[in-house]
């Protein structure tokens, strides 16, 4: 198995929020499309994702929807909403500006 | 928003499960179906994906508390295992939910009362403006305001923006046909309900100068009366009664509100309050209860301040009636109540408090031993990385359970009581005080459930938690016998379950005591086979002192030609309850005393058959006569107290006396001493002389019957009595007509109910502290069944193993009884403060208590310890 870097702590959800940003998917899908989209390098636990699924639908951040798959088989879509757009929004500054931060800490020390 | 959805998910939480179930089995699926296209095979690719994906049900579990609800269902669940577990053991339950029962019903039930009787405001507007107004005397704290001086305080009323005054009357209501009824009335000044802020339901309230002579004949009635007496009949308003007599328009009916006794007792008919010019002149009659409200710019000390003004200048101004008193004010909320009626209440609901707790250690007890055998359960949970929240979770769960059903079965208990204590605490009309169970009764009972379920039921589950998990593993199947700490606070229980009894038990035998010797003091009078009542004669029928004494004599000559009577008297008071009618008196041959200083002695007016009647018997001299009459020279007789206090060691007969006041002497005679005669009452008050004067010299309106039969029950004579009255005048009510015993008997009714209730408390608490150390004696005996055999088996005897564990529970009730011991002499103390008159012994209560409670103590431990001698050393060593 390719190693696998843990996802820093609370990373998940604007990686989820982004990910579902380009359309609907369900909880496959996005494990499969953060696969994808890392190169393999991401792996995500089911047991973070689908906690971190529900919550985020708790918070209104995104809804579920069943739908049928290509191969025709139900499946639970999720898709972002109102809120869970301006979330990301504010996630994506925030890690922008942390990572700038970090940055410039471990190149002036 | 958010709140809905959840409320969406708990509704439809079936349907989310399968939601969830539904989208991991699509994931599985998925990934195996991927696994599957790697080239493993399909059985493999399942597993592998099974295996990737983790713990299925607790990725679950995390997702529903993601739902936000997580809480709940972990609630559910422990609650779930909580009733399965106390079904398993019914009987533990049983027991703990009756203890809870008691203990939270008898504290709820107090608190009901607490909560009728004195947390309710009065049903006035701005009641906290509203003071009552008294003249204290040395006598009497409370005490009413003569006529004069009400006049003066209306011309100067100071801090207060309205004054109004009533007075209670005696009054007789008739209607054609029906026989006469003595309501009880009060008189109001015009403006009183409108003071008080009360707005009549039917009809109009008093208009001003109907308080005036002669414009007087208008009444209202409450609401209660106006049902009762009238069938709550549409057309009341303009309805006209004969009210003393005279014709009197019903103007208006109280609301119903209004119907409530704790300002004004029980009352069913208003009056105007119509003083003629010499009644409103009179500065020694005080008749007037007094009332005020306080202007909104004034605090209720400067209103105190302005009344205290104006009674130091009445009593400056008018020495010979008011020297020596003061004047004061008291918010109407709190003097409604009286002044021993509060600390009663807080008494009572104190001590209901040590029944409940009681209650509780008793629960703690209980579910100590429950943990304590499951302590190898919650080991092993421990072990197996159970965290503390965890394993506390179902303990919390079980005693919060625990403590709903009892609180739910204590209002049951409550509700009975309280039905009970309406039967008792009804007045003796027979009008039921309303102890309703409101919102803030079961509030205060979920307070106490709770408060019960927190600190009794977590206490034996934090000792749980601080087992050693490896020692309780090591100790095999026995179960835990429980370090040092927890036999500690078992023991510590026991001594306080005791010394909460002891206090219950001591209260409780000080007041029967107390109340048995008031009950049964009696001096001077014989009140079997005795029947009196109360008669007032109308001003209207009878409006001259000749009129009056006819009417006594011809009434005293029928009464005592009935068949079965042996004697009959009339009198202004009877002798089972205290006079109210006081005089200063000043002796012939005397240097006269100050003006207002001279002794003062209670008078009763009798008729001559009196003494003989009522059984009060006269030491020397002779009694009253027909002869006594008003044209023939004044006679007195005085009481043994008053001869000796007036005489000192001379002979009283033939001596001279007056009453003290202005202008000439009217001098009368002693002609005979009498014996002193003591009241039911707890409180004799302060004026401890007696004095008699003949009916016929001072005919009174107002007159107390007695008849004493002579070979047939009193019950058999009151119909004959009541017929004599009745043809004497069809107008006239009795009021009161009963055995003198059976009066009696309901004189010191709230008494008896409170002794009843001081003795319930105290079986109740006495009980559940010898269930608490036989049940603590009974698993010490179980666990150290082991160490007794092999006392016994190295040769002990069976009585120093017995000795060993009564010696070990007897001292706890000991210790706790001398600690209770503190406790009670505190109650003893507050009894003796409300009821000053009431004898308290003490010491002989404290030591029966003493004794009773050491012998329960010493039962209660022989029957677990009778056990340890029966051990067989040999089955019970093997068993091991």
């Amino acid at each position: 198995m390719a190693r696998k870097s843990d996802l820093l702590q609370g990373t998940l959800d604007m990686l989820v929020l982004r990910v579902l940003s380009r359309g609907e998917l369900h909880g496959w899908g996005i494990t499969q499309k953060l696969e994808q989209l890392s190169r393999r390098a991401l792996q995500v636990d089911e047991g973070t994702l689908y906690p971190a699924l529900y919550r985020m639908e708790d918070r209104g951040w995104i809804e579920a929807e069943w739908k049928t798959t290509e191969n025709n088989r139900r499946a639970k879509y999720y898709a972002l909403t109102r809120a869970g757009r301006k979330q990301l929004e504010i996630e994506q500054e925030d890690w922008d500006r942390m990572s700038a931060i970090i940055a410039q800490v471990l190149q002036s020390a | 928003m958010t709140l809905f959805r959840r409320l969406r998910h708990l509704l439809r939480r079936r349907q989310s499960e399968a939601d969830m179930a539904e989208e991991m089995r699509f994931h599985l699926d998925q990934r195996g179906a991927d696994y599957a296209a790697d080239g493993l095979p399909a059985e493999e690719a399942r597993c592998a994906a099974r295996r990737k994906f983790g713990n299925l049900d607790s990725i679950q579990e995390q997702a529903r508390e993601a739902h936000g609800w997580g809480w709940l269902e972990r609630w559910r669940q422990d609650l779930r295992f909580a009733v399965r577990h106390l079904v398993k053991s019914p009987a533990f339950a049983l027991l703990a939910v009756l203890t809870l029962a008691l203990g939270i019903g008898a504290n709820t039930a107090m608190f009901a009362l607490l909560d009728n009787f004195m947390l309710k405001k009065l049903p006035y507007r701005d009641g906290d403006q509203l003071e009552a107004i008294y003249r204290a005397t040395a006598q009497n704290p409370e005490g009413s305001i003569a006529p004069a001086d009400f006049r003066e305080l209306e011309r100067e009323p100071g801090a207060y923006g309205g004054i109004g005054a009533y007075a209670y009357a005696d009054t007789s209501l008739a209607e054609p046909g029906q026989p006469a009824e003595m309501p009880r009335a009060i008189r109001v000044t015009a403006n009183f309900f409108g003071l008080l802020g009360v707005q009549p339901e039917l009809g109009r309230d008093f208009r001003s100068g109907e308080d005036q002579p002669g414009s007087d004949r208008v009444i209202l009635i409450s609401h209660r009366y106006w049902q009762n007496r009238f069938g709550a009949r549409p057309d009341i308003v303009g309805h006209t009664v004969r009210v003393n007599s005279l014709p009197h328009e019903i103007v208006g009916v109280l609301p119903v509100s209004f119907d409530d006794w704790r300002h004004l007792g029980w009352c069913d008919v208003f009056q105007p309050l119509a003083l003629t010019p010499e009644q409103s002149a009179d500065r020694r009659t005080a008749m007037l209860r007094v009332v005020g409200r306080r202007a909104d710019r004034f605090s209720p000390a400067e209103a105190g301040a302005s009344i205290a003004r104006l009674g130091a200048r009445l009593a400056a101004d008018y020495p010979e009636a008011n020297a020596g008193s003061t004047w004061r004010a008291a918010g109407l909320n709190a003097a409604a109540m009286g002044s021993t009626g509060g600390s009663l209440l807080a008494m009572l609901v104190g001590l209901s408090g040590f029944v409940l707790l009681i209650a509780c250690s008793n629960l703690a007890n209980l579910l100590l031993a429950r943990t304590m055998t499951r302590a190898r359960e919650f080991a092993v949970r421990s072990a197996l990385g159970a965290s503390r929240t965890q394993l506390l979770r179902p303990l919390a769960a079980e005693s919060l359970l625990l403590a709903l059903a009892g609180g739910a079965a204590a209002l049951l208990v409550a509700q009975w009581v309280a039905r009970w204590l309406n039967l008792r605490v009804s007045s003796d009309d027979g009008v039921t005080v309303a102890l309703a169970l409101d919102w803030r009764v079961f509030g205060w009972t979920l307070l106490a459930a709770l408060f019960t379920a927190l600190a009794f039921g977590l206490a034996p589950a934090l000792f749980a938690l601080r087992l050693n998990v490896n020692d309780t593993l090591k100790s095999g199947a026995r179960g835990a016998t429980g370090g040092r700490g927890h036999q500690r606070f078992r023991q510590v229980l026991i001594v306080a379950q005791f010394a909460l009894a002891m206090v219950l038990l001591a209260g409780a035998a000080l007041f029967i005591r107390g109340l048995d010797e008031l009950n049964h003091r009696g001096a001077g009078w014989d009140s079997t086979r005795l029947v009196t009542g109360t008669v007032v004669l109308p001003a209207a029928g009878y409006p001259d002192a000749a009129r009056i004494t006819a009417f006594h004599r011809l009434a005293v000559e029928r009464l005592q030609a009935l068949p079965g009577v042996a004697s009959a008297g009339i009198s202004s008071f009877t002798p089972f309850y205290p006079w109210y009618d006081a005089r200063r008196y000043v002796v012939a041959g005397r240097e006269l005393p100050e003006r207002g200083r001279e002794p003062v002695a209670l008078v009763n007016s009798v008729s001559p058959g009196y003494f003989t009647t009522v059984g009060t018997r006269l030491v020397a001299g002779r009694t009253f006569t027909d002869r006594d009459t008003p044209a023939a020279p004044r006679v007195y007789i005085i009481s043994q107290t008053t001869a000796r206090g007036l005489f000192g060691d001379e002979n009283p007969l033939g001596r001279r006396i007056a009453p003290a006041g202005a202008g000439t002497f009217q001098w009368g005679e002693v002609v005979g001493v009498a014996v002193d005669v003591k009241s039911i009452v707890p409180d004799p008050g302060p004026v401890t002389y007696q004095l008699y004067q003949p009916m016929a010299q001072e005919p009174r309106a107002r007159i107390e019957i007695a008849v004493r039969a002579a070979g047939v029950a009193p019950a058999a004579l009151l119909d004959a009595i009541r017929t004599t009255m009745t043809g004497l005048d069809p107008d006239l009510p009795l009021r009161r007509l009963a055995p003198a015993e059976a009066g009696i008997d309901r004189a010191n009714f709230r008494l008896r109910v409170l002794r009843d209730l001081l003795a319930a408390f105290a079986v109740l608490g006495l009980a559940l502290a010898s269930l608490g150390v036989y049940g603590v004696i009974a698993r010490t005996m179980a666990q150290r069944t082991a160490e007794f055999a092999i006392r016994l088996a190295l040769g002990a005897g069976v009585r120093d193993v017995t000795r060993l564990v009564l010696t070990a529970g007897v001292k706890l009730a000991l210790l706790g009884s001398a600690i209770g011991l503190l406790g009670a002499f505190g109650v003893a103390r507050l009894l003796a403060a409300v009821f000053p008159g009431m004898r308290l012994d003490t010491l002989p209560a404290l030591l029966g208590t003493t004794l009773l409670l050491t012998g329960v103590a010493l039962l209660a431990c022989w029957l677990p310890a009778r056990r340890a001698g029966r051990v067989d050393p040999m089955l019970a060593l093997r068993s091991e």
